[in-house]
């Protein structure tokens, strides 16, 4: 496996309760790799702990570099995180919002140039929110904010990305646009992660996957390998019917 | 979406640019105006020729301080309104205004018992207010900050900063009392409690300046930051944020603006809460847009709130502050009013 971003019994604290107990976790470059669970398991806060956001115990290393020797700013510009909804809640226009993710290369007083201005084109256009750029960002509906903090995550230009749930408020051509987005990515060389809760997306977008429950891994490999009956059984308790579900794929009018 | 490559298509787009632009024209315009209006009224014939040079010094003087005094506070709200990203925070709700201005009163008071002692007597009070409503300004923020810590809810916040307001006045009207002891010294503070640009000469004003220009460059170069703050600390640092850093310096800009103000004019309230506010549907709220033109807007305000004041026939000029309140206040309900319809209406 190349390597990315690779946690070693990463355990997190809330109060006196572990929500991570000493997770571990790899996700290569040229790869999507997910994270499933049902609610509760963890998903969410092994995602934060390996962007940096929350204070844990063990060991998180990016391409081979303990994430905790990363300043901010170099930190931002080899890892992206998406979240789940953003905070922001004033008027700024989508250009805006898409340009801070060049934060960490200009610096608070440096003047974007060319290829920082080159870098939030190809982020809006990637993300489709080309047509967006001057509309007021709290004017979106939610998927189409979820659009702009993609293309905001991608104007950092960082290889590796890690999206929390980001199909949750789009609609299924949005999502499965976003899933072909994250391929290309992948192909592209980036190091992708994305936390979700549908399985059968799981299985059919994604290279390789980590089953959590209750803060634990309960298996991890190849989506297809995961995203089993036996697994499925263990760790949701219901059974997985191969085939029942609708499927879509891109194509047809838009 | 798109899984290909980039076509770079997308359009510079005016709008925003064009709405800003006509706001910073009607601010110049309208800053143009009161400059005059302050010039020409008030108490005082300039047709009296021996006389006229006199007035025209003394009403510059206090023009100065009051556009330097608005334009410190209007900065200051758009900094403390971005630092806790909410539209209600102001140095004046959150008690800042009030933390520096009793450390002025302290300061006073302070001098006034050293200069009785046969100390200082070669410093005037003047030299030494703005430092003491600096410590005032940044303790009182401190303060605030070691209660409401981040994402605590609006009533939260608000709540503190009511408590230390009156906190703060309490203490400060202890002081005064303290004050009245000594005639000279009671009135100094009486003074400069009330409020008010009346008694700005031109060594307020050059005391001031260095603390309006820092707090002003300062907040004007760190706009970037502070925009990514709008978004939350989280996603501030995963895009490169250092957000422990420039929380600590913002405080101490709001701080230090809030110090210029209160130096300059004493406990002025709405200001830093309705300029920025009335300014963000025209020039949106990046820091490096919204800064110049709360400062233009601020300094407007409160000049023109001044010149009102002295066309008010009452025998004593009514306080600035009074005035401030009476136009601020029905202001800040229309805008909260509008902004409730527009998040509404979507």
């Amino acid at each position: 496996m190349a390597e990315g971003l690779v946690a070693t019994r990463v355990t997190v604290e809330r109060g006196r309760r572990e929500v991570l107990r000493a997770v571990g976790f790899e996700a290569a470059h040229g790869e999507v790799s997910c994270v499933l669970g049902p609610n509760g398991a963890g998903k969410s806060t092994l995602l934060r702990a390996l962007a940096g956001l929350l204070s844990f115990r063990g060991e998180v290393t990016l391409d081979g570099t303990p994430l905790s020797r990363l300043d901010a700013r170099e930190r931002a510009r080899r890892l992206a995180f998406v979240p789940q909804r953003s905070a922001l809640t004033a008027s700024l226009s989508v250009r805006t919002v898409v340009s801070q993710g060049r934060y960490a290369h200009t610096g608070g007083l440096g003047r974007p140039g060319a290829a920082d201005r080159r870098a939030v084109v190809s982020a809006l256009s990637r993300t489709d929110v080309a047509e967006l750029a001057h509309r007021r960002f709290d004017r979106l509906s939610a998927g189409e904010q979820r659009r702009v903090l993609l293309a905001r995550a991608l104007a950092t230009e960082a290889p590796v990305i890690l999206l929390d749930e980001p199909t949750a408020a789009l609609d299924v051509r949005h999502a499965l646009e976003l899933h072909a987005l994250l391929r290309a990515l992948a192909d592209d060389g980036y190091c992708v992660v994305v936390v979700l809760h549908e399985l059968d997306a799981a299985r059919r977008f994604t290279d390789r996957a980590t089953l959590l429950r209750d803060g634990e891994v309960v298996t991890a490999g190849p989506s297809a390998e995961v995203v089993q009956p036996g697994p499925v059984r263990e760790v949701y308790g219901v059974e997985l019917l191969e085939d029942a579900a609708l499927g879509f794929r891109l194509g047809g009018a838009s | 979406m798109s899984a290909s490559a980039a076509s770079p298509v997308v359009r510079r787009a005016p709008r925003g640019g064009a709405r800003a632009a006509w706001t910073y024209a009607v601010l110049g315009v309208a800053l143009a105006g009161v400059c005059a209006s302050a010039l020409l009224v008030g108490p005082g014939d300039l047709g009296d020729a021996p006389l006229r040079e006199v007035f025209l010094e003394l009403r510059a003087a206090r023009l100065a301080g009051a556009l330097m005094a608005g334009g410190a506070l209007a900065v200051s709200g758009v900094l403390v309104q971005g630092l806790f990203r909410n539209p209600l925070a102001s140095p004046s709700i959150l008690g800042t205004t009030a933390g520096a201005s009793l450390g002025g009163q302290g300061v006073l008071l302070a001098h006034g018992a050293l200069a009785s002692a046969g100390a200082l007597r070669w410093l005037a009070p003047q030299m030494v207010l703005p430092l003491g409503c600096l410590v005032g300004a940044l303790g009182s923020l401190a303060i605030l900050l070691a209660f409401v810590r981040r994402g605590a809810d609006l009533l939260a916040l608000l709540l503190t900063g009511f408590a230390l307001t009156s906190l703060f006045l309490s203490v400060g009207s202890f002081l005064t009392t303290l004050a009245q002891e000594h005639h000279e010294l009671g009135r100094a503070v009486v003074s400069f409690t009330l409020g008010g640009v009346g008694g700005v000469g031109w060594p307020h004003v050059r005391l001031a300046l260095p603390l309006l220009g820092f707090g002003l460059v300062a907040g004007f170069l760190w706009g970037r930051p502070l925009d990514l703050l709008l978004s939350g600390d989280e996603e501030a640092a995963t895009l490169g944020v250092d957000v422990a850093r420039t929380r600590r310096w913002a405080i101490v800009w709001v701080g230090v603006l809030t110090a210029a103000a209160v130096a300059l004019g004493g406990n002025i309230a709405f200001v830093g809460l309705v300029v920025p506010h009335a300014l963000r549907p025209f020039v949106g709220a990046e820091h490096r847009r919204l800064i110049p033109a709360a400062f233009l807007a601020g300094a407007a305000f409160l000049a023109g709130c001044d010149v009102l004041a002295r066309l008010v026939p009452t025998r004593t000029e009514v306080p600035l502050g009074v005035v401030t309140g009476l136009i601020g206040a029905p202001l800040f309900l229309v805008l909260l009013l509008r902004s409730r319809r527009e998040e509404r209406d979507g």
